[in-house]
């Protein structure tokens, strides 16, 4: 990093003075809201859609993109800061979609879970206001480059309502960046395990499968009466109005589906009401991409650190989805997923990306995977996802290559122009431990 | 025309040929000698031995002769077989015929877990293990039973009772409705084993090699107890156990890879196991000729799958495709291979598909001969019941067939079925011909009565003139007439014979050439009748030009049969696909060999003090490193292959893998299991192999699991994709066992209903380990004591591993996660005088890398997992750099059937958190875990001499964006990425053919079958699922 005077100024209140600080808590106080208008100068802009501008120019005012360009001649004088960031790359914040982050704090202990409400049908329930500032994880995420996240609440028929929120907040209203936008739906299996754990039976047709798409359509059904009529209704139903929003297109229903006939199943039932539809999973998606396409259907796909579905299945199949959906023209992006790793494993979501761009996508389509699409599909695309003038300063700078854990170093990140302190529990434990032993740090 | 024999209809009285010596008899004294006299037959006397228009003497239920030109006894009922069959009945080895149902038990999950039998009684501690039931003494003939397996041709039956591990003796009966002391042979016939815990309560075992382990032992517990004059205890079961030991020891198994299993404790313990397989022999035939064991197989063939939909067919694997189509050649291969065998109805929901399939395997290419062999000779052989049973020769008991014809036709029909000299009548014989052109009169009318159709359903009518004839309908049996019909058309003689139904009753005479006897009108007098023979039945001549026409394209069919036989022989007549090994998708057909490659100008990662080489040669050669240099030049018939811009690496090495391992992951029943082994349980038909050496892995530590301090001993593998899992074994590698700490051990996420298995704590845990050193040391002792005096003693499984550690010739990978019990176990393991070889997973091991560091204990970690349990919420992805700066030889591990196939890009998070060299990070992946197994002087580098396990990279190894582009083990190719692809294309092929074979059996009328996903267990440290 060449520093000239002006960066030194911002580096005094980020990156390594303050590891040397007392923290206040273990995790890194929330920035303060940009002041002074930043220019970021000489990287390798990687701007999301596409688009690669070598030798940047970024302005940031008032946390939004205020100019991006290819920077000609020398450095800026400007009035504000300026930051030689050269040889280096910018990237969009990543978004992550489907996840549990500030949900769950340790996975195993009950009492730290707060994604699984009990009951099969809660459109009511919502994310939002169980959403963790305070997580010890949410750190070493954004750390890697995720500064938006979709938390998402599980299991049921239909699990509630979901959030995006940016990873630095002093609580989940300063967090909330676009509030209740989808409602999850997890289609039933169309198969069954039998027996139970100590004496398994065979797989088995799901025999409640089509009671239960019943149950889905009735509820549809009456949701949609209940939110034309309800003024005429003496007592309110608190369920159907969660799902007044489907019907006005505020909210998505987000459907967690993999296998093929099953989509197919969820699309041609849920053609029957103008309803925005997203697909979670879609692990057989490229097997039906004409008829996503004639539908405008998403695919917000599970990792591509997946095993094939089936044994005989490519051995790269879950590496190239990505590639074949590319191709075909549908709308997707790449996520880690709701998983028992759905918060924790967040911060390997550009890897995620990675490796579909080792198997066909280029590493620009690779990157609007986790930055552009998400964006879209969340509907946030307005204000987030590349970087392009007068969108959100939400940006993170590499040493290297993002996408390949080998070169991916993330030295600063904004969010809407506020600079984060990458600091987290697990390079605070690296530190402590590196002085016990009288080792030199290699790293902060 | 005629034939004519008196057919005995069904036997009503029980046959008494052997007199039930000890009852009384209520009554007058009723005992026959019942002879019979079977004529002019095709008599198999044997299974390889035919004799045409042969006799058979049967007199009290046994043979009194048999073949050409023999006298009949003047006292025996003569029956004609002409044109019939007649073969000795067939035995099934594998029944539970005649036993009590067993009762399923209702434990629940929910239930408190068991820890010892609860069976009352000086039994064995397991309740598995039940030498001591003997189904002799529970048998009770069941005719219903016995019914479907008598019409399937079976004379005689092994039963016992299909429960438990040791299940104790069968017994041999015959199929016969007689008193339960007749029907048993011989009481105690064989002994019999699985692998299935079955209705036992207990935990233990809970996994397949839980099984093996407790059978093992069992073995030396009843030598112990054998051997031992002053005895301790009393134990009925191991008493048992040993009286079974002189009889036939029957192994039932679940597939190809337990026969190899059971093989091994049978050699073991110098035991030939006959094994009653699952039909799926075929796809690893060498290696099951190799055990020299006969077989009991079934033939269960599958039936298609319904694969009309193309989204339900997709989801049917591979291998079950397959199989569909080969599993009925599954005896022809067994017999090809000289493989002894016999078949059972075992498996088969209806007995009629017994014949179906059975004709089936012979059109599959099983040689009648052996299919004979497989019914009859064997059985008896195995059971040693040849003297009685088996062969149709004097005086051996008059259990027989007689069947319609050749019983391999698809049509033939078992007509009766004779046990003990028991006649069971099972479908009709072939009746009299009587079809031809008669004159019926009657009341002074001539009419012309014509007979056709076919024998047994004849078609009888009175033809007035060409257009109108009067169906007569009735009875020709056994010799007698009845016949009826209704003169209404007639109108001429209505007068005569009255409105309404004619009834002729009567007998035929003269070789059923004319009948008579009386009849009534139907105004109810009572008329003579007779019928005379004239000739064949005239045909229009319209018919005799379509029967000219049949008969030709009989001929012409038989013509395209003979044919069809020809081609056989040069298998052009129908395609089937072949056996891959393993046998499933990305299988090869041709064992792949080392070969000789140059690889040149390559970037090549030694991991030794030449670093890293730009441009440079590696030639592997007869499974070895050859060379390593610039310039290498090339000999004829060396492959040469470009690695420009690619790089060169040892392949990986997975130092905590949980693929390729069958039925249970965990003993987790007992907080000490050391005596079971992963070893015995590899799964060599794991696709996460070929998936595996597709991320550049060569090799890898197959774990138990993490559910007890003390888990089983370790399987090391290399990757020989397609080999057998003896032959996957990584010889060189040190004995290991899996150790572990934390929640796991102490079930802390197991919810409320394991709160009762020692230890529940980390205190405990130490205690666990202290007590069982403890006792493994005064065993020692022990066993040094009573080999001094020559005393017998009982060798403990357990125990023997537990010595093995601490006399440092088996070593601990413990799964651990923080501090505090990390360096409990490092001073335990010192207290004891030995070294914890590694600590695996070791999230804290950062905290205390100085004290591991002291202690030389290797920590291999996951690159960045935390945040799972509460164990690891300290832990940071920096571990790995961290350790290994403090000079902890160290590695990054899997854990994980998805990670292990990444490993590489799990080794560059040691660059990105730590910043520990590109170089270094690479050895956490290869060289390091090589150190951890002690296999450094094998494997880990390129180093001449090394073995050839390498790898070629497209790209930089650990960038996210390379790939494995040819794997190596032992030089030989396990996997190529361009020969990845062809077999994908031609994967495709194979399934889509069979796809379309599929559709012509549904279309044809064959039965078929809802796919269903097949679900694929991947297994992590802490599973508990059960592996029935």
């Amino acid at each position: 990093m060449k520093i000239n005077i002006l960066i030194t100024i911002l580096i005094a209140f980020t990156l390594s003075n303050t590891y040397a600080q007392t923290s206040y808590s273990s995790v890194p106080i929330p920035a303060k809201p940009q002041q002074s208008t930043i220019i970021l100068y000489g990287a390798t802009a990687h701007v999301g859609n596409g688009e690669v501008i070598e030798n940047s120019l970024i302005e940031l005012e008032n946390g939004k993109i205020i100019r991006i360009e290819a920077a000609k001649g020398g450095m800026p004088k400007a009035s504000g800061d300026v930051v030689d960031i050269s040889g280096k790359h910018v990237y969009p914040g990543f978004i992550a979609l489907n996840t549990t982050i500030g949900l769950s704090e340790v996975g195993a202990v009950r009492a730290t879970r707060d994604f699984a409400e009990t009951g099969g049908l809660n459109p009511n329930v919502r994310s939002i206001i169980a959403y963790n500032t305070d997580s010890r994880v949410t750190p070493t995420i954004r750390s890697n480059g995720v500064m938006l996240a979709q938390i998402t609440p599980q299991a049921g028929l239909i699990s509630g309502q979901s959030s995006v929120v940016e990873l630095d907040a002093w609580n989940w209203e300063d967090a909330a960046y676009k509030v209740d936008e989808g409602i999850y739906l997890s289609w039933p299996s169309m198969f069954t395990r039998s027996g139970w754990w100590a004496e398994p039976g065979g797989v088995k047709k799901n025999k409640k499968y089509d009671e239960a798409k019943t149950s889905i359509k009735n509820l549809l059904d009456q949701a949609k009466g209940y939110c034309n009529g309800k003024e005429s209704y003496e007592t309110k139903n608190l369920k159907l109005e969660a799902m007044c929003g489907l019907f006005d297109k505020s909210k998505k229903l987000y459907v967690r589906v993999g296998y093929v006939k099953a989509m197919i199943d969820v699309i041609n039932l849920l053609s029957d009401y103008d309803i925005e539809m997203v697909i979670v999973g879609g692990q057989d998606a490229w097997m039906i991409t004409d008829l996503l396409k004639e539908k405008n259907i998403p695919i917000v796909l599970n990792k591509t650190h997946n095993l094939p579905q089936r044994k005989h299945d490519d051995i790269d199949m879950p590496f190239k989805l990505p590639k074949l959906l590319q191709d075909a023209g549908i709308d997707y992006c790449i996520t880690i997923g709701s998983g028992w790793d759905g918060f924790w494993d967040q911060r390997n979501l550009a890897f995620e990306a990675g490796t579909a761009a080792g198997y066909g996508l280029t590493k620009e389509e690779a990157l609007a995977t986790i930055t552009s699409s998400p964006a879209k599909i969340l509907g946030i695309d307005q204000t987030v996802g590349t970087l392009e003038k007068g969108k959100d300063a939400t940006l993170i700078i590499s040493k290297g290559d993002v996408l390949d854990m080998k070169s991916s170093h993330i030295e600063m990140a904004f969010i809407r122009g506020r600079q984060l302190d990458l600091d987290n529990k697990q390079k605070q434990l690296y530190r402590k431990f590196m002085d016990k032993y009288g080792q030199e740090k290699k790293q902060h | 025309m005629k034939k004519l024999f008196l057919l005995i209809v069904c036997l009503t009285i029980t046959l008494s040929t052997f007199a039930q010596e000890t009852y009384p008899v209520n009554g007058v004294y009723d005992e026959r000698e019942d002879a019979y006299a079977f004529t002019n037959a095709t008599i198999y006397t044997h299974f390889n031995q035919k004799i045409e228009k042969a006799t058979l003497v049967i007199r009290d239920g046994r043979i009194e002769g048999v073949g050409v030109g023999i006298t009949i006894p003047k006292d025996a009922t003569v029956i004609d077989l002409k044109g019939k069959y007649v073969y000795p009945s067939f035995i099934d080895l594998y029944t539970s015929y005649g036993l009590p149902e067993l009762k399923k038990s209702d434990r629940k999950w929910s239930d408190p877990p068991v820890f010892v039998s609860d069976k009352k009684g000086a039994y064995a501690w397991n309740k598995t293990i039940h030498p001591e039931f003997s189904a002799y003494q529970n048998f009770s003939v069941n005719n219903e039973t016995a019914k479907a397996l008598k019409e399937a041709g079976f004379g005689a039956v092994l039963t016992h009772q299909k429960d438990g591990i040791a299940r104790g003796s069968g017994t041999f009966v015959l199929l016969s409705d007689e008193m339960d002391n007749e029907v048993i042979l011989k009481d105690e016939a064989s002994a019999h084993y699985s692998f299935k815990k079955g209705n036992s309560p207990q935990g233990y075992p809970s996994s397949l090699m839980g099984a093996i382990a407790l059978l093992r032992q069992t073995y030396l517990d009843a030598d112990w107890y054998n051997t031992t004059k002053d005895k301790k205890e009393f134990n009925i079961s191991l008493a048992a156990w040993n009286q079974l030991q002189s009889l036939p020891q029957i192994f039932e198994v679940r597939d190809r890879l337990d026969i190899l299993r059971a093989d091994k404790i049978g050699d073991e313990f110098d035991v030939q196991y006959i094994i009653k397989g699952k039909g799926d022999e075929y796809m690893r035939v060498d290696a099951i000729k190799q055990t020299n064991a006969s077989f009991i197989v079934p033939v269960t063939f599958p039936k298609a799958y319904d694969v009309e939909d193309p989204f339900d067919a997709m989801i049917v694997s591979m291998e079950d495709l397959k199989h569909w189509e080969l599993a009925p050649a599954n005896p022809a291969i067994l017999a090809e291979n000289d493989i002894n065998f016999t078949f059972t109805t075992d498996g088969l929901k209806d007995l009629k598909a017994f014949h179906k399939n059975l004709v089936k395997a012979v059109e599959r290419g099983l040689k009648e001969e052996a299919a004979l062999k497989a019914l009859i000779h064997t059985p008896a052989t195995l059971l040693d019941v040849q003297n009685h049973l088996g062969s149709l020769e004097r005086g051996k008991i008059a259990n027989f067939i007689i069947t319609s014809g050749n019983y391999f036709d698809k049509k033939t029909k078992i007509h009766e079925n004779w046990i003990h000299g028991q006649q069971l009548f099972i479908s009709d014989w072939d009746h009299d011909d009587f079809g031809g052109s008669y004159t019926l009169q009657v009341a002074d009318i001539d009419y012309q009565l014509d007979i056709e159709g076919e024998p047994g359903k004849p078609k009888m009518n009175i033809v007035l003139n060409d257009s109108t004839k009067i169906k007569v309908n009735g009875q020709l049996k056994d010799q007698s007439v009845a016949l009826h019909f209704n003169a209404a058309k007639d109108s001429n003689r209505v007068d005569k014979l009255g409105k309404g139904v004619i009834r002729l009753g009567g007998w035929m005479q003269e070789d059923g050439k004319k009948w008579q006897g009386k009849g009534q009108l139907a105004n109810g007098e009572w008329v003579d009748w007779m019928v005379n023979y004239k000739g064949e039945v005239k045909k229009k001549e319209e018919e005799k030009d379509k029967d000219k026409a049949k008969g030709k394209g009989k001929k012409n069919k038989k013509k395209k049969a003979d044919k069809d036989k020809s081609a056989d022989n040069n298998k052009e007549e129908e395609k089937y696909g072949q056996v891959t090994y393993p046998f499933l998708a990305y299988g090869w057909t041709e064992k792949p060999k080392a070969g000789t490659v140059l690889f040149q100008n390559a970037t090549v990662w030694t991991n030794e003090s030449d670093g890293i080489l730009e441009e440079t040669d590696v030639l592997i050669q007869d499974g070895k490193i050859a060379a390593i240099g610039a310039g290498l030049k090339a000999d004829k018939g060396v492959k040469v292959v470009d690695a420009t811009g690619k790089h060169l690496t040892s392949g990986i090495i997975d130092e905590h893998s949980h693929i390729a391992i069958s039925r249970g992951v965990n003993e987790g029943t007992q907080a000490s299991s050391a005596e079971v082994s992963i070893a015995d349980v590899i799964n060599s038909e794991d696709v996460n192999i070929y998936r595996q050496l597709a991320g550049g892995v060569t090799a890898a530590q197959l774990l138990h699991g993490s559910a007890n301090p003390i888990g089983g001993q370790s399987g090391i593998i290399k990757f020989r994709w397609g080999l057998t899992p003896e032959e996957m074994k990584f010889k060189e590698a040190a004995p290991f066992i899996k150790f572990a700490l934390g929640e796991n051990v102490k079930q802390s996420n197991w919810g409320d209903n394991n709160t009762t298995r020692f230890p529940q704590t980390r205190m405990g845990v130490e205690q666990v380990y202290m007590d069982h050193f403890t006792r493994a040391k005064e065993y020692e002792k022990q066993k040094a004591d009573a080999a001094k005096s020559g005393t017998s003693f009982r060798k403990d499984l357990e125990l023997e591993t537990l010595l093995q550690i601490i006399n440092k010739e088996r070593f601990i990978t413990c799964h651990s996660y923080v501090q505090s019990e990390i360096t409990m176990l490092m001073r335990v393991a010192e207290k004891f005088g030995f070294n914890i070889n590694t600590f695996t997973h070791i999230l804290e091991g950062y905290k205390i890398a100085d004290k591991m560091e002291k202690h030389g204990v290797a920590g291999s970690t996951f690159s960045d997992w935390w945040a799972y349990k509460y164990e690891v919420i300290d832990a940071i992805p920096h571990n790995g750099t961290i350790l290994h700066e403090m000079g902890v030889l160290t590695s990054f591990n899997s854990d994980d059937a998805e990670m292990g196939r990444r490993l590489n890009q799990e080794a560059a998070k040691a660059v990105k958190y730590g910043g520990l060299s590109e170089e270094e990070a690479w050895k956490f992946v290869t060289l390091n875990p090589a150190k951890m197994l002690h296999v450094d002087e094998h494997v880990g580098s390129i180093k001449v001499g090394k073995q050839a396990d390498v790898v070629l990279w497209s790209d930089h190894p650990m960038s996210i964006y390379t790939k494995a582009e040819q794997t190596y083990v032992d030089g030989v190719c396990y996997f190529d990425m361009e020969q990845d692809l062809k077999m994908r294309t031609a994967l495709n092929e194979e399934r889509n053919r069979l796809i379309q074979k599929m559709l012509e059996e549904k279309q044809g009328g064959g039965d078929t079958q809802k796919p269903m996903p097949k679900p694929s267990h991947h297994y992590h440290c802490d599973d508990m699922h059960p592996y029935e």
